[in-house]
């Protein structure tokens, strides 16, 4: 380095490198200046005053010099490597790896650039490429550890394990007998645990158990040896010492959950779905009373025979398991039995359990036939239960009875309001379970979880603004909204389905692209580990995080983010952003004490927007002053509304981008298919458009969506004009081969399988309606007959023996649509308002429909809920009064007109 | 961690406007008092831990023990007093009152039942008019009516009274409606004595009249 220069120089060039390295950036940049008065056009010295400026956040400068220097001295590896360095800082890695390349060319065995080059390829999976790097640095420096193991972690993920295993086996047979020292038997024990591993990916389950056992000394981490150990043996079908070692661990920990589904297995005993035979939940039975009476704190060992027990002996067990809990008050008690009603019957069973206790605690303060006296909170623990499971039956009306009866009963307890803000939730009341969700929160300031619990509901409530005020109070000060997206806890989700709903465009991609970046954040954020993770012999879980890395955005926060914003775009297609005259349109639609509503918020909100930009303005120009030095500012965002998201040339084309992500990591998703039948549809994409149809006839063909795809896709197929180019005629004869292959389709005029479909789905009110809006769409002079059939349906009534009042069918969300379709598919308003005030009938607390007992009507109790919440303070805890009318022991009305 | 009463400037004069809850308890132990009032003596002085926690065991049943703890009241947890009041007392507090009582350091406390906030005392600290003595004013205290009779009011009155003494401060007084037998006699079998009866402190209710309960102790002439 620094070699064309005299030696006054190529000392000050060192000391470039040295402070480079040491961050003492300004020294740097002066002995740079040094050479340059001196050489002006020597090249690396260029460079490194280029990548010196990078680091002081001067990027344009730092990019003409870099790019100068390198053109100066082309065949410098200096010049080539500082290129990729700015590159990769800037997270270009592609870039970084040519620029990588080309540096060694020059010079081939520069360790430190083959130690980049290789973490660069680890992070872009340029995995054969990676196997290369690796190899070279192992044979450059044989006697660095990290080497082998980075060599053998290369054909790993290469999907070669057993070249990984010899890898690592000629390490091992580098070292002394004696090796590890103290100091290092973690890294070592580590490392075989990790060989082992290969070794079962490789299948050698024998030669992967002879060597954990010839190895167990030097693994420290006993645990993981002993359930690697019995993992193996359950492989290998040595089912008895499987036993043995499952009955071992649980010894140490009988509350693990795996380990009691081993001995199971190990045992005979153990189903996929669940299912057992009479004889087999005998056998059950009886294993777990012993491992009961072995294990007598152990709370898995109680909840397990729930699952597989059925009528008295579930009854008698649920009994014995319920009645402990709710007398030491778990809160949890109910999301803990939530997966039994899934099982039929068991809900009618805990239904009348718990009925029954109730019955027996509100009047003598005892279990039925118990003697001792529960505690007082008993009873309020075992209300707040029957809430949740009449919640979860859909009986809103008798679970907010029971709430509001338990919070009477100890108004203090947080939970209670959290879980009626929920049951209004389900009820369909957004507003007032904003409102309840917000009276949780202001009773335990310093509680994250409600405070968030809290933003979600506001955020479902439409209320943005505020639910970013709550939201804020738990981010450090500063910068808030930044801090807020820094966090990554995905608020920007329900945000920007708010928008979505309140139909603000802009703001809503703007939030989906957010949630977008959080994952490319996310992915980022692997780098650091590539080195670390092989210094530190943390392998397994190396290997593990790069796997969760690679199906990362099959989360799915990342699939409604990006499902989300393929709708905007969608829309954006459908309806380019509007002007002033059609917005006016749309306002005269509504009502008009709607109208006035909205003109109201529309000016409050201008009137917070402008009151909060000012607040901001003079923030920053107090605290920029004495700030803008050390801190690292972050530029201020120069579209904070989305508005120039909305100007996109092609949306179409922008959602394809998310659409191609949804079809690479969520291809089982329905949700999918369903946007790309809609994307490709409207871009004339006739063979796309058909594959998505394909996809959701294999993930379910009898879906109400699949079918009115199907349908639609042939329709519009049918409407067209005769082919005329081959291309066209191309088309036109995959689709006649297509269609004979579709069952659904086969020898069937697309009225008659629309027929066909509701023949076979007579019942449900959601198939129904599939084929009424797809009637209507092939005949338009059938569309009353399609009204009719829909209005025609009946709710009935779900057949279980509650104990409190019968169970409809129909679901809130599915009536909404169905409301939907009258009014904006079908365009008969009549029959939306029929079906309006119907549904209004069977969801009282629906603020969709305008139920009674919904905050939208003024006769409701939580009328006025709705009106506190518009005053946005976010800190309107005096609103508690709110939680049901008070009223001790009847007593007090006397004393309600005194004076303070 | 006690402090000694030591004179600082406060404002020795103290108004109070009012009241009390009169029987509200069906049941025998009868712990639903609630008092009001009126000055701001501020005084931070009183600094035990916030966090501080006082636990007892209790039994219930046959071998259940339920512990009884007492936590300090901060602006995190103030909506728990709030619901208590709202649920106990006819009265909405001001924003005084729950001035005075944060003021009140460890003098003001939430009683918690196995994890629930079911009771609280409040107090407010104020100074006397001679000698700038403190003496401990008795805002409320109160038990939700599911949670009586289980010790937790006597649990409440006896901190402050502990703390009283671990102080110095010879004086604790409360306002109780003069038919408020029940009150009365609870505190009555904490040393507290009739002092005095306002005519008339009561609008609204009758009798409109209180008795002004006072426990004196023998200051210690000790000092720390």
């Amino acid at each position: 380095m620094g070699a064309s220069l005299p030696p006054k120089e190529a000392n000050l060039f060192k000391l470039i490198v040295k402070s480079y390295e040491t961050k003492q950036y300004k020294k740097g940049l002066k002995a740079a200046d040094a050479i340059l008065k001196k050489f002006p056009d020597h090249g690396e010295t260029l460079s490194m005053k280029g990548l010196t400026l990078n680091c002081m956040d001067r990027k344009s400068e730092a990019y003409e010099l870099v790019r100068q220097g390198l053109k100066n001295d082309l065949k410098s590896h200096v010049c080539w490597h500082v290129f990729g360095l700015l590159y990769r800082s800037d997270r270009e890695y592609r870039e970084a790896i040519k620029c990588y390349r080309n540096a060694l060319k020059i010079d081939p065995d520069n360790i430190e650039i083959l130690r980049d080059l290789s973490l660069l390829q680890a992070q872009m999976r340029d995995l054969s490429g990676f196997v290369e790097t690796r190899q070279q640095l192992l044979t450059l420096k044989p006697n660095h550890r990290m080497n082998w193991i980075g060599f053998s972690v290369a054909h790993h993920l290469n999907s070669n394990a057993s070249k990984a295993v010899e890898i690592l086996e000629a390490y091992e047979g580098t070292l002394e007998d004696d090796y590890p020292p103290e100091n290092e038997r973690c890294e070592h024990g580590e490392m075989l645990l990790y060989k082992i591993s290969l070794l079962e990916e490789c299948g050698l389950l024998e030669s992967a158990l002879e060597e954990l056992r010839k190895k167990e000394s030097k693994i420290v981490d006993k645990l993981e040896y002993k359930e690697q150990e019995v993992s193996l043996l359950v492989k290998l079908g040595r089912l008895e010492e499987g036993e043995v070692l499952y009955q071992a661990l649980l010894s140490m920990n009988p509350d693990n959950y795996r380990y009691y589904e081993g001995l199971q297995k190990c045992v005979g005993l153990y189903s996929v779905n669940g299912q057992y035979s009479p004889d087999e939940i005998d056998r059950l039975d009886s294993l777990y009373k012993s491992l009961g009476q072995q294990y007598k704190w152990s709370s898995a060992v109680k909840r397990i025979p729930l699952d597989f027990l059925q009528g008295d002996k579930f009854r008698a067990a649920a009994d014995n398991y319920i009645r402990p809990l709710l007398t030491k008050g778990v809160p949890s008690l109910f999301s803990d039995l939530s997966s039994l009603y899934n099982h039929p019957g068991k809900a009618d069973i805990l239904e009348q359990l718990i009925l029954e206790l109730e019955h027996s605690i509100r009047p003598a303060g005892q279990y039925p036939g118990r003697v001792e006296k529960e505690p007082p909170s008993t009873l309020m623990w075992t209300l707040f239960l029957l809430a949740q499971h009449y919640d979860r039956r859909g009986q809103y009306e008798v679970a907010l009875s029971k709430i509001d009866e338990a919070i009477e009963h100890t108004p203090t307890v947080i939970d209670l309001y959290s879980v009626k803000s929920r049951i209004l939730k389900h009820a369909g009341d957004f507003a007032a379970a904003a409102a309840f969700a917000d009276e949780a929160r202001c009773m335990d300031l310093a509680d994250r979880y409600v405070n968030s619990e809290c933003v979600k509901r506001m955020l479902q409530a439409d209320q943005v603004a505020l639910a970013e005020k709550t939201a804020v109070l738990f981010t450090k000060d500063g910068d808030q909204h930044n801090n807020l997206h820094d966090m990554q806890c995905m608020y920007e989700l329900a945000s920007g389905e708010s928008y979505f709903r309140q139909g603000d465009l802009g703001r809503a991609l703007k939030k989906f692209l957010a949630v977008e970046k959080h994952y490319a954040d996310i992915t980022e954020d692997q780098f650091d580990f590539h080195s670390y993770c092989l210094r530190k012999m943390t392998l397994r879980t190396y290997v593990e995080m790069l796997k969760f890395q690679d199906r990362l955005h099959s989360h799915v926060y990342f699939e409604k983010a990006a499902a989300g914003a393929i709708r905007c775009y969608i829309k954006l297609h459908d309806s380019p952003p509007k002007s002033t005259t059609e917005e006016d349109d749309e306002m005269s639609k509504l009502l008009p004490s709607q109208k006035k509503k909205m003109r109201q918020k529309q000016r409050k909100a201008e009137a917070r927007a402008k009151k909060e930009a000012e607040e901001k303005n003079e923030e920053l120009n107090a605290g920029g002053a004495s700030k803008s030095g050390k801190r690292h500012v972050k530029p201020v965002d120069p579209d904070p509304h989305g508005e120039k998201l909305l100007q996109v040339e092609d949306p179409l084309s922008e959602a394809t981008k998310y659409l191609k992500l949804l079809q690479k990591n969520s291809p089982d998703s329905l949700e999918t298919h369903l946007l790309a039948f809609e994307c490709y549809t409207r871009r004339n994409k006739i063979l796309l458009a058909l594959q998505a149809v394909k996809r959701l006839l294999k993930l379910d063909a009898e879906h109400p969506d699949s079918h009115r795809c199907l349908i639609k896709l042939f329709h519009k197929v049918g409407s067209m004009n005769a082919p005329v180019t081959d291309g066209e005629k191309l088309i036109w004869s995959v689709l006649e081969a297509e269609r004979s292959t579709i069952s659904q389709l086969h020898e069937k005029s697309l009225v008659e399988a629309n027929n066909a479909f509701l023949e076979n789905h007579k019942d449900s009110l959601m198939h129904k309606a599939a084929f009424a809006e797809i009637l209507s769409i092939l005949d338009l002079n059938r569309k009353s007959e399609a009204v009719k059939l829909v209005e025609e349906s009946t709710n009935n009534f779900v057949p279980s023996n509650g104990a409190l009042g019968p169970i409809r069918e129909w679901t809130l969300k599915d009536c909404i649509a169905v409301h939907k379709l009258l009014g904006t598919i079908l365009h008969d308003q009549d029959a939306a308002l029929r079906w309006k005030s119907r549904c209004a009938e069977y969801f009282p607390y629906s603020t969709y429909f305008e139920g009674s007992c919904s905050s939208v009507s003024p006769n409701s109790v939580y009328s006025q809920l709705s009106k506190n919440s518009e005053h946005e303070s976010s800190n309107h805890s005096t609103g508690s009064q709110n939680a049901g009318p008070i009223k001790s022991n009847g007593k007090l009305d006397a004393f309600k007109d005194l004076t303070i | 961690m006690s402090c000694s009463s030591q004179s600082r400037g406060l404002c020795a004069e103290i108004s109070w406007e009012f009241k009390n809850v009169s029987r509200l308890f069906s049941t025998a132990t009868p712990l639903h008092l609630c008092f009001s009032g009126g000055a701001v003596p501020s005084d931070s002085e009183a600094t035990l831990s916030p966090f501080s926690q006082i636990q007892t065991l209790f039994r219930m049943g046959a071998g259940r023990e339920v512990s009884i703890s007492l936590d300090g009241v901060r602006d995190k947890n103030l909506m728990q007093l709030k619901k208590l009041n709202i649920a106990l007392f006819p009265v909405r507090y001001n924003e005084k009152y729950y001035a005075d009582a944060l003021a009140s350091g460890e003098f003001t406390k939430l009683a918690y039942y196995s994890d629930i906030c079911v009771g609280a005392i409040a107090c407010r600290l104020e100074k006397k008019e001679n000698g700038g003595q403190i003496r401990v004013y008795i805002m409320t205290l109160g038990v939700l009516a599911p949670y009586r009779g289980l010790g937790i009011g006597t649990k409440l009155l006896n901190h402050v009274l502990d703390l009283c003494s671990k102080q110095n401060i010879s004086e604790v007084y409360l306002h109780v409606q003069t038919n408020n037998e029940d009150a009365i006699n609870f505190y009555k079998k904490f040393g507290f004595e009739i002092t005095e009866t306002i005519q008339n402190y009561y609008t609204n209710i009758s009798p409109p009249d209180c008795y002004v309960l006072t426990r004196h102790t023998v200051q210690s002439p000790t000092k720390k």
